[in-house]
């Protein structure tokens, strides 16, 4: 009899249904028999983990305020070159990703529209792409 | 039947407040997104700005609210992927703590921030 090299279910949310899954983050990245499911949960993931990361440089980023107006306000001259504003269009990409796939693993883990995750799924990454668009637009023209 | 345990109700709750605080970030995330950045000339508010936005006691409660459920939402979801690597029932133990400490450390520096700037303000 073999051992399976994951654990049978999660053991963040136990009781959840188990994805394959071990030690080796980079199985994420596998791009063999998965559905389109799966890579909205490597989006969520990976969007989520940068966003971590963000909400971190955010506060370091917001401390700037203590040092008063010339500290805040030298902060805003370098956040608005074309380097930054990318980084902003990327940070953008990850929060509506995030936010739109994590609403349809709310509704799908809730028991709604299960039947439909899939059309779901292609649905809200086709508003997300469009909020996307409009969002880079006002970043670089506002 | 199936015997639930204390571990899976936890597991659960966690989801449910994962999943209620996703749901809440939507409004809360979008709301300041617009006040901070699509509505301001330039994309961000100037030092003035930002204190004639903050001099409002429902903004800071509002931005305190979105802090706290930001960093709920976030330290919940860095332990989810964390645990789901594999690891020692110990070392789960010391990954909540550690997160949990962080978490608190980035609200009570939210707060401090917030509510220096709205003295500042009045």
């Amino acid at each position: 009899m073999t051992t399976p090299d994951y654990p049978s279910e999660s053991k963040a949310y136990p009781g959840q249904k188990p994805r394959p899954r071990g030690r080796d983050v980079s199985r994420w990245f596998l791009p063999f028999k998965r559905d389109v499911s799966y890579w909205g949960f490597v989006l969520n993931r990976v969007a989520g983990l940068g966003l971590v990361l963000y909400l971190l440089l955010h506060m370091v980023a917001l401390s700037q305020l203590l040092g008063g107006e010339a500290g805040w306000d030298r902060f805003i001259d370098l956040t608005t070159s074309p380097v930054f504003l990318t980084l902003d269009v990327i940070l953008l990409a990850g929060i509506i990703g995030h936010g739109l796939n994590g609403l349809r693993v709310a509704l799908v883990g809730s028991g709604l529209l299960v039947k439909w995750q899939r059309q779901l799924f292609y649905v809200l990454m086709t508003i997300a792409v469009v909020l996307l668009i409009i969002g880079g637009i006002l970043i670089f023209t506002a | 039947m199936r015997e639930v345990t204390n571990t899976q109700k936890r597991g659960t709750l966690t989801w449910i407040g994962q999943a209620v605080s996703g749901v809440l970030l939507l409004g809360l995330l979008g709301l300041h997104m617009i006040a901070h950045h699509f509505i301001v000339e330039g994309g961000l508010r100037n030092y003035q700005q930002v204190l004639d936005y903050v001099g409002n006691p429902v903004i800071v409660a509002i931005e305190i609210v979105f802090l706290i459920v930001v960093t709920f939402h976030a330290m919940v979801g860095l332990r989810s992927v964390i645990l789901d690597i594999g690891l020692m029932a110990k070392q789960e133990k010391t990954v909540t703590r550690v997160l949990t400490v962080l978490g608190l450390v980035i609200v009570v520096y939210g707060i401090f921030l917030a509510l220096t700037l709205f003295s500042r303000a009045a």
